[in-house]
């Protein structure tokens, strides 16, 4: 029996056992997450967080409503003066065809409250399940198909007409894939790898190619391009500043544009005890981390990851595949242009992580070599798994743009290269919750260490005390010292200037590295208690107090 | 005509009459200056400043005295709840102004440069002033549309005038942030010591001071040289510390640079100092975008700072110098040589290699984003006082300009005061009204010329018209008709920028009547290449009508002997063509 069936037995017996139960699923008291043989559609995921935020140490905010009417949710879990304690950003859905990365996230806060509540004791999370919902919805609507954009009119090909040259699902399945046309003008050809599968043909080997391959749809404008104006907005994940890539389609005319992003980068200006962000989405840093380079890194405009930051993520990289067991393979995304993930990193200062969550795994021909194309990669890989529902072959159409050829739509369905079968989910969720929770462990953490306190002349006393970061983390990240949206260390003492001998009333440090102390002297006046505050919201605030 | 022009000024008199001299008083009492609107309708001082109460009480005046030229609306709101008015002025008769080429204009982005809210002002109150006495004007307002909003950051320019500031304060919006990085937002601004509306400077005597007082002109402190000892010493800008962490003035109002906030090659703080949290994160700034975001028909535009007489355009950053090709920066070069001649003492400089190299600025935004050719003018300039350049900022120039010119009226004389934390200290220095803003006497001419820069400017929007229309039979009940479509200004529909990235939409030409078989763009008639247009051939889309030439579409129709051409551009606005105009 290979994993996934067995995954699948797993999720059936436990479907079996709250059926049993009776209403307790549906009143929320078993755990939904095993409750599910698909994804949870949005009114699903809406019931999910409600019960998440029933928790005394959960609160369920709506940031704002999507040109589609959607809430955009922000769900804080956290306790005591949670706003001054470290705090980490848990994104899902950066993607719209990205379920897995919303389902992450909804799993971690179910099992944050669920049985791991004692972590909120120091750190605060703040988990934005799903930033674009009006295209999360286009899994479960009677047209399927992998998108990316919100319900924001636009004309993504700037030819004066909005939407004007959707997809069309010329073979009415219920989702949109290829379409293959045979032409000795087209540029493709049958895989060697897989017979039902098409690559480019190398033309510079002098391959020839059979047919053109297109995505499903006729040229509604007739303007020779097919699907060129999809009835979709911006995507949520090329909206950002960082390299926004003005113009292109789904980006839009301006970065920040839409109601989501807005909303989103409004709260995290306000957070300020944000020090990393896990983001679930296309690029990973995780399973390989950034790499330096020095030229990017000091131009004016800083394109790599800052030096000491990339020793950071390798640490943190480490961490992430203890945690994880699926081997990184083509795992090339590092990033692209106007993405939240460099955004958070680049233009907010934070420590940044992305991971897909999850990938089509590596796979051997009979030959033992590697698939070229990551299609044939992948059908191999379901082919192993047994999964039989992930292709639509090729059937012929009649197509009014080509008249008198032969036209067949086919190919891989949507969404299942991104998006495992539902059962194998909780293991990858219990998985990322783990990185997290390690992650939170090793958060800067601010003590007093060595404190003397020594008695001079005529009622003065000499203070001398470590401030030290237990942490393998500094308490700002290269990049995040030069950031004006991090806070500085500050140390205030509760005496006045007139009896601090030497020593500063307010005291502030750019920041404090890995396991880096700094040592505090003060000489007070007089008697009473002397209290030293240090600390930012990001680092948690250190108190001493010293009878003198 | 005469007599009934004269009714209208005497009804107009009477509804002005405490601001505005009857017919028969301007006769006896006045005689007309060349230049200038002789008997305006709105009365306005051109040699004192506004608040911004001020300002909305004149732009009102102009909208209710010129009901069918100017129209006032508010774009949005201000951080602290203020509307952002804007004029919309043109003649309302002869079209709907958001369908005319356009030009907009505003002011004051950074709170402290003030002047350019009377300039922007001023251009409004002299079109709608002229319309009816100059032919220029007339045609100018029939054919375009200015956008005019005299302030873009009411909340601080108040600020600026109201409360105790230096020149270069607050510059930012009211937005408080975190300066210094304590946690604490604006804990440690200014304080008007000695309570005169105006942070000037503090100086306290010290055997280790640097300076003395200039024995010639005692208001003026000057460095001794490397081997003379010195009587004072500079404590910066009047102040406090009032959160205790020995630092003064650390932590005022701001600071961020509305200037830096726009979303073309948009940059954060650390890369951008100055820069907000994302573009158009300051509301002031958003409202001014979408309303360029409603009206493509901006084709020009025009931003006013000060000081130190300059005419620029970008790009603003270094980073960005590909983004302006050949193309315009003829058209940028054309009308700023221009500028140069109409105002005398400004130069005209490119942002990042004449200034400094900046990211996020309104000009960019504006070039770089909507394809609309932008300048910012850096008003006032030394040059005004002497005809001398003796550059910004030359002190000993500024104590001749007080002494001779404003006769003291600068300059806050040195005074002791008991200074919590430093002791007897001196206070004293150049108000903030001077230096960067004009006085009042050079006011209304800078105004004047800098408006007639944005009048050039806007008079060379494109203009549009049918120039030709032919026929030629083709037998069968078919003909060929060919129309030559003329821009006659200099800007083209379609800068290059807009054309890189496909900004704004085509222009369509349309032809309605007869049946249309086919449609094109002839691009050489001499020899007869044609591109074919095969969807929709009635509105033939063209990418652009360059300045000062003409385009050609040709439509094969049959049937209907009456038709009719219409144009459609965004930037150039609209013209039409009837066979029976023939």
């Amino acid at each position: 029996m290979n994993k996934l069936q067995s995954l699948i037995e797993k999720s059936n017996m436990k479907l079996k056992l709250i059926s049993a139960l009776g209403l307790g699923a549906v009143l929320g008291l078993g755990n939904p997450a095993w409750s599910q043989d698909d994804y949870s559609s949005l009114s699903q995921l809406n019931s999910r967080l409600q019960s998440v935020a029933k928790s005394g140490s959960a609160e369920l905010q709506t940031l704002t409503k999507t040109e589609g009417g959607k809430d955009i949710w922000v769900l804080r879990l956290g306790k005591g003066d949670h706003r001054n304690k470290p705090a980490i950003a848990v994104t899902g859905g950066v993607e719209g065809y990205h379920l897995l990365g919303v389902e992450l996230a909804v799993q971690f806060a179910e099992n944050i409250i669920q049985e791991n509540e004692s972590v909120l004791d120091n750190t605060t999370f703040y988990i934005f399940p799903n930033m674009s919902p009006d295209a999360y919805e286009q899994y479960f609507s009677s047209v399927k198909y992998e998108r990316r954009g919100n319900a924001a009119k636009i004309d993504h090909d700037r030819d004066g007409q909005i939407g004007e040259d959707h997809f069309d699902d010329l073979n009415r399945d219920g989702m949109i894939t290829m379409m293959r046309v045979e032409s000795p003008m087209g540029d493709h050809k049958i895989s060697s790898e897989h017979e039902q599968l098409m690559v480019k043909a190398d033309r510079s080997k002098g391959e020839r190619g059979t047919h053109l391959y297109l995505t499903e749809g006729i040229d509604n404008d007739k303007d020779g391009q097919f699907n060129e104006d999809p009835e979709q907005g911006i995507a949520f994940n090329k909206n950002l500043t960082y390299k926004f890539p003005a113009f292109e389609p789904l980006a839009g005319d301006i970065p920040v544009s839409q109601p989501e992003t807005r909303a989103l980068l409004d709260f995290l200006f306000e957070r300020n005890n944000i020090f990393a962000f896990v983001t679930f989405g296309p690029a990973n840093n995780l399973s390989s981390p950034m790499s330096y380079n020095a030229g990017d890194a000091k131009k004016r405009v800083v394109t790599s990851m800052l030096e000491k930051d990339v020793e950071l993520n390798k640490m943190i990289s480490s961490i992430y595949k203890e945690s994880t067991s699926l081997e990184a393979y083509q795992q090339d995304n590092k990033g692209t242009a106007g993405d939240f993930f460099q955004w958070a990193y680049f233009h907010f200062g934070r420590l940044s992580f992305s991971t897909p969550g999850w990938w089509i795994p590596e796979m051997k021909k009979d030959g033992n070599g590697n698939y070229q194309s990551k299609e044939a990669n992948f059908m191999a890989w379901a082919e192993e798994e047994g999964l039989d529902d992930v292709f639509v072959d090729w059937n012929e159409v009649d197509h009014p743009d080509f008249p008198g050829q032969k036209v067949e739509v086919g190919g891989v369905k949507p969404f299942v290269m991104y998006n495992p079968p539902m059962g194998m989910v909780p293991e990858i969720a219990s998985e990322h919750t783990e990185f997290i929770i390690k992650l939170a462990e090793i958060q800067p953490s601010l003590e007093f260490h060595n404190l003397k306190t020594e008695k001079l002349n005529n009622g003065l006393t000499r203070i001398t005390v470590d401030l030290y970061n237990n942490s393998p983390l500094p308490t700002h990240s290269e990049m995040g010292a030069k950031s004006r949206w991090f806070q500085k260390i500050r140390i205030d003492s509760n005496k006045e200037k007139e009896d601090l001998v030497s020593g500063d009333k307010i005291k502030l440090i750019d920041s404090l590295g890995a396991f880096e102390k700094k040592t505090l002297s003060y000489i007070v006046k007089g008697s009473g208690s002397f209290e030293v505050k240090a600390g930012a919201p990001h680092t948690g605030i250190a108190t001493l107090e010293v009878k003198l | 005509m005469k007599m009934k022009k004269y009714i209208c000024a005497l009804a107009a008199g009477a509804l002005f009459s405490i601001s505005a001299p009857t017919k028969v008083d301007a006769q006896e009492k006045f005689f007309r200056a060349i230049g200038t609107p002789h008997q305006p309708k709105v009365e306005v001082a051109w040699n004192r400043y506004y608040t911004y109460e001020g300002l909305n009480e004149v732009m009102r005046k102009i909208a209710d005295a010129h009901p069918d030229l100017a129209r006032m609306e508010s774009i949005g709101k201000s951080h602290e709840g203020r509307d952002i008015y804007l004029l919309t002025i043109s003649d309302f008769k002869t079209g709907d102004p958001d369908r005319k080429p356009a030009m907009y204009i505003d002011g004051n982005i950074h709170s402290n440069e003030i002047q350019g809210a009377e300039f922007s002002l001023y251009t409004a109150w002299y079109l709608t002033e002229m319309f009816d006495d100059l032919d220029f004007i007339k045609e100018l307002l029939q054919d375009k549309t200015f956008y005019i909003a005299p302030t873009i950051n009411p909340d601080a320019r108040n600020n600026y005038m109201l409360e105790a500031n230096t020149a270069h304060s607050p510059r930012s919006g009211m937005i408080m942030l975190d300066s210094d990085g304590d946690g604490e937002v604006g804990e440690d601004g200014f304080d008007d010591l000695n309570e005169d509306g105006h942070i000037t400077m503090m100086i306290r005597k010290s055997p280790t001071g640097r300076y003395i007082k200039d024995q010639r002109d005692p208001r003026k402190l000057i460095m001794v040289s490397a081997e003379e000892k010195g009587e004072y010493e500079m404590l910066g800008y009047e102040g406090i510390d009032r959160d205790g962490d020995g630092q003064v003035n650390e932590d005022g109002v701001g600071y961020y640079d509305p200037n830096r906030d726009w979303g073309w090659n948009w940059q954060p703080d650390y890369v951008q100092r100055g820069a907000y949290k994302y573009p158009f994160s300051l509301p002031e700034n958003r409202a001014v975008m979408e309303f360029v975001m409603d009206h493509p028909n901006i084709a020009g535009a025009q931003s006013y700072h000060n000081y130190g007489g300059m005419i620029l355009r970008g790009p603003g950053a270094e980073e960005d110098k590909d983004t302006y090709n050949r193309e315009d920066v003829r058209i940028y070069d054309a009308i700023a040589k221009k500028g140069e001649e109409i105002i005398p003492g400004y130069r005209y400089l490119v942002v990042y290699k004449d200034m400094y190299s900046v990211f996020g600025g309104e000009l960019d935004w504006f070039y770089g984003g909507r394809g609309v050719y932008t300048y910012s003018n850096e008003l006032m300039t030394s040059y005004l006082y002497f005809h001398k350049n003796a550059g910004r900022g030359n002190q000993d120039e500024e104590m001749d300009v007080d002494r001779y010119l404003t006769f003291g009226d600068a300059f806050v004389n040195w005074e002791e005061y008991d200074h919590p934390q430093f002791g007897k200290i001196e206070i004293g220095g150049f108000k903030k009204n001077f230096g960067r803003a004009h006085p009042g006497f050079l006011l209304e001419q800078d105004a004047h010329r800098n408006m007639a820069f944005t009048i050039y400017h806007a008079y060379h929007t494109p203009k549009l018209s049918v120039m030709d229309v032919k026929e030629k039979d083709l037998g069968r009940g078919m003909k060929e008709v060919t129309a030559t479509i003329y821009n006659e200004r200099m800007m083209p529909t379609h800068s290059s920028q807009d054309l890189k990235y496909n900004i704004e939409r085509p222009d369509y030409i349309t032809i309605s009547g007869p049946e249309v078989i086919a449609g094109m763009v002839v691009e050489n008639e001499d020899f007869n290449k044609v591109e074919e247009q095969v969807n929709n051939p009635e509105r033939i889309a063209v990418k652009n009508i360059p300045g000062m030439e003409a385009v050609k579409v040709r439509w094969i129709v049959s049937g209907g002997r009456k038709y009719s051409i219409d144009v459609d551009s965004a930037k150039g606005g609209k013209a039409s063509w009837s066979s029976d105009q023939k």
